[in-house]
């Protein structure tokens, strides 16, 4: 009767009590982990955006044009503090998925491993549409300024037409870089790659005109440029 | 030690020749046409008005390939003869070299000022190679001032059809004056008178690798002779023929030179333009003689076409741009149908202000800004033209003189909003 109590009561009864002090120091330790990385992702928050103001971060976003984005966004009250949210966003993130991998779960280890391998793919897609953003509303500007000082009647249409080709290809790009769909963008792609190549042609056609005329100048005629002097004539 | 920029044999030469106490130099690229009659005028300039003194004719080309080498040599080999045996006591000599670096206007002016240096020349004037109305009283009113009032620059003073020169009428004079407090009239006029020391000062500043080098040559020396109290003055000079052409045409590359080096130099001059209030004459010699000139003819139709299209497609570029007041008597003026369209001093002066700051601010990228102001410029000159339709030359000139003042009462706003270098350091720490 006493094995019997013993077999089946105490026993579960222990190992349910073992089992649950090794459970709550894993959930301990969780906690703990996100706490620490709350606090140090508070405090390399802080860190980054008063070096990257110290060091006029703002200023160069500003005249990339970066800086008036954030603002009209509303993502933060500037680029260095963006840039700071961003490293603690990251910071909590890998304690986050640290306390998860402690749990020694298969579940949780193999999230965190699948993440980790996603991780890249999903940075790079995210500088593609960063990047991608500034590089068509640049070009956007230049086809509407260009247009405009041309007399074009379809200025507007033109710059819309611009950003839309060159904003689609970035997407394209920055879904292919996450592996979303890549049949179904290599076929959109094939789609909108003529009319990419036409948004391009109207870019360099309008908006870098000077550039590209600069180029070919130098390229096939000796010696030096003087349309400078010819306009300053007329001063 | 600083770059030579002239070949060991233009120095060998140079070496020869020994101290000249004038030189005139002539920048030219493809002017074939016209550099004779330059040539001969600057000859003649030399012996004419200055026989006692050495002087030295320097033609720097950029490259041309319509004979302009081959003009100013055989123009000397016409004219010297003739010229050498009624009025000179010493030669004129002659002098044609390419010059190096950066293509430019600004490359040139570097090699005539080396070579000013290495002669130790007290003066010397610079003129176009396309001029069709220079005459040798020209070279003396540029370098008497020089030589004999102790000025270190001459700026030339023109009579001009009240629509030629619009961009110098309507910001760079204006703003030149009322940054710096000097009224140069044309201050990126083309002729210009300077003292060997103003050049060997030039000479010391790092600019000549720069796009003020290569666009805004003129403003740049005439801001810096001012800026850095150097003694100006200015000296009438009559009409200047040149091809006139309509305002409205190859404006917006025209613009982001012009008035880039303009606001550039506001950077560059920040400390000076902070402290000057009002403005004072520069002295004019000269007879101020009235002379029949070219009309120019514009099409103020198509102006206000391209005023109306910028003000409805560029608004979201203007909204980011200008102050909001500024933006709303812009809209306002856009609204007003075409017969009655005006664009008031204050407006423009505001606008011009505010382009100057989001310049300074990098508000957005430099050339998008340049670039869009060309159809609020046009829109300037359009009620320009409406508004002196009917008016004389001293009209016109009163009304320039008028928004002048406009641009004189609005500084503080300038001041104000032009955030300085110590206090930006401030706030960013």
């Amino acid at each position: 009767m006493k094995q019997l109590w013993e077999q089946a009561i105490v026993e579960p009864l222990r190992e349910l009590g073992h089992q649950a002090v090794v459970s709550l120091s894993s959930l301990m330790g969780v906690l703990l982990l996100i706490l620490l990385g709350l606090m140090v992702g508070w405090l390399a928050k802080e860190l980054v955006y008063r070096v990257l103001r110290l060091l006029r971060f703002d200023r160069l976003c500003d005249r990339l044009g970066i800086g008036s984005e954030v603002g009209r966004l509303g993502l933060a009250r500037s680029c260095s503090y963006l840039a700071g949210q961003i490293v603690q966003g990251i910071i909590i993130l890998a304690a986050l998925l640290a306390g998860l991998n402690a749990t020694r779960s298969q579940w949780t280890q193999g999230l965190v491993q699948r993440f980790f391998l996603y991780l890249p793919h999903l940075l790079a897609a995210i500088v593609i549409l960063v990047l991608g953003a500034l590089v068509t509303r640049f070009l956007g500007r230049s086809v509407l300024i260009a247009a405009v000082n041309a007399g074009m009647p379809s200025a507007r249409l033109l710059a819309g037409l611009t950003r839309f080709f060159v904003m689609t290809l970035v997407v394209v790009a920055a879904l292919d870089e996450i592996g979303i769909s890549r049949t179904t963008i290599i076929v959109t792609f094939a789609i909108l790659f003529g009319g990419v190549v036409a948004a391009a042609a109207i870019a360099v056609g309008l908006g870098a005109r000077d550039l590209a005329r600069d180029f070919l100048q130098s390229q096939f005629r000796a010696g030096p440029k003087a349309e400078a002097d010819n306009t300053r004539r007329h001063l | 030690m600083a770059e030579e920029i002239l070949e060991e044999s233009v120095r060998e030469r140079l070496g020869v020749l020994g101290p000249v106490e004038i030189i005139v130099g002539i920048p030219s690229y493809n002017n074939a046409q016209t550099i004779g009659h330059v040539v001969q005028a600057a000859h003649a300039g030399m012996l004419k008005y200055f026989p006692e003194r050495r002087a030295l004719i320097v033609n720097s080309d950029g490259g041309s390939r319509d004979g302009t080498h081959e003009a100013v040599v055989q123009t000397s080999l016409d004219t010297q003869d003739l010229l050498l045996i009624r009025h000179t006591l010493h030669p004129v000599h002659r002098l044609t070299t390419p010059y190096h670096g950066l293509p430019g206007k600004g490359s040139a002016f570097r090699t005539v000022f080396r070579i000013a240096e290495l002669v130790q020349a007290r003066a010397l004037a610079v003129v176009d190679a396309d001029l069709r109305s220079i005459t040798p009283e020209w070279f003396d009113l540029l370098l008497r001032p020089v030589l004999e009032r102790e000025f270190d620059y001459v700026a030339p003073y023109y009579r001009r059809h009240k629509y030629d020169g619009t961009i110098t009428n309507s910001i760079v004079y204006p703003l030149t004056r009322v940054l710096y407090g000097r009224r140069v009239r044309q201050p990126i006029g083309g002729e210009f008178g300077i003292s060997g020391r103003l050049v060997r000062h030039f000479l010391t500043r790092d600019v000549w690798a720069t796009d003020v080098a290569r666009y805004g040559i003129d403003i740049w020396m005439t801001t810096t002779a001012i800026a850095e109290n150097f003694r100006v003055c200015q000296s009438y000079l009559g009409a200047k023929i040149h091809d006139p052409k309509d305002p409205g045409s190859d404006l917006s590359a025209m613009l982001v030179q012009v008035v880039g080096s303009v606001f550039s130099l506001m950077e560059t001059y920040e400390s000076t333009w902070r402290n000057v209030l009002g403005s004072l004459p520069a002295p004019v010699f000269g007879f101020p003689f009235e002379v029949g000139l070219e009309p120019v003819p514009i099409n103020v139709t198509r102006m206000l076409m391209a005023f109306g299209q910028g003000c409805r497609d560029l608004r979201p570029v203007y909204e980011e741009v200008l102050s909001p007041g500024a933006y709303r008597d812009l809209m306002s003026c856009a609204a007003l149908a075409s017969d009655k369209f005006a664009l008031p001093d204050e407006v423009w002066v505001a606008v011009i202000f505010d382009f100057a700051l989001a310049y300074h601010r990098r508000v957005i990228d430099l050339e998008h800004l340049l670039k869009s102001l060309t159809p609020l410029y046009l829109g300037w000159v359009a009620s320009f033209a409406r508004q002196t339709e009917e008016e004389t030359a001293a009209q016109v000139e009163e009304r320039i003189e008028r928004l002048c003042l406009a641009y004189e009462q609005l500084k503080s706003y300038l001041i104000t909003q032009w955030p300085a270098r110590t206090q930006e350091r401030r706030s960013e720490q």
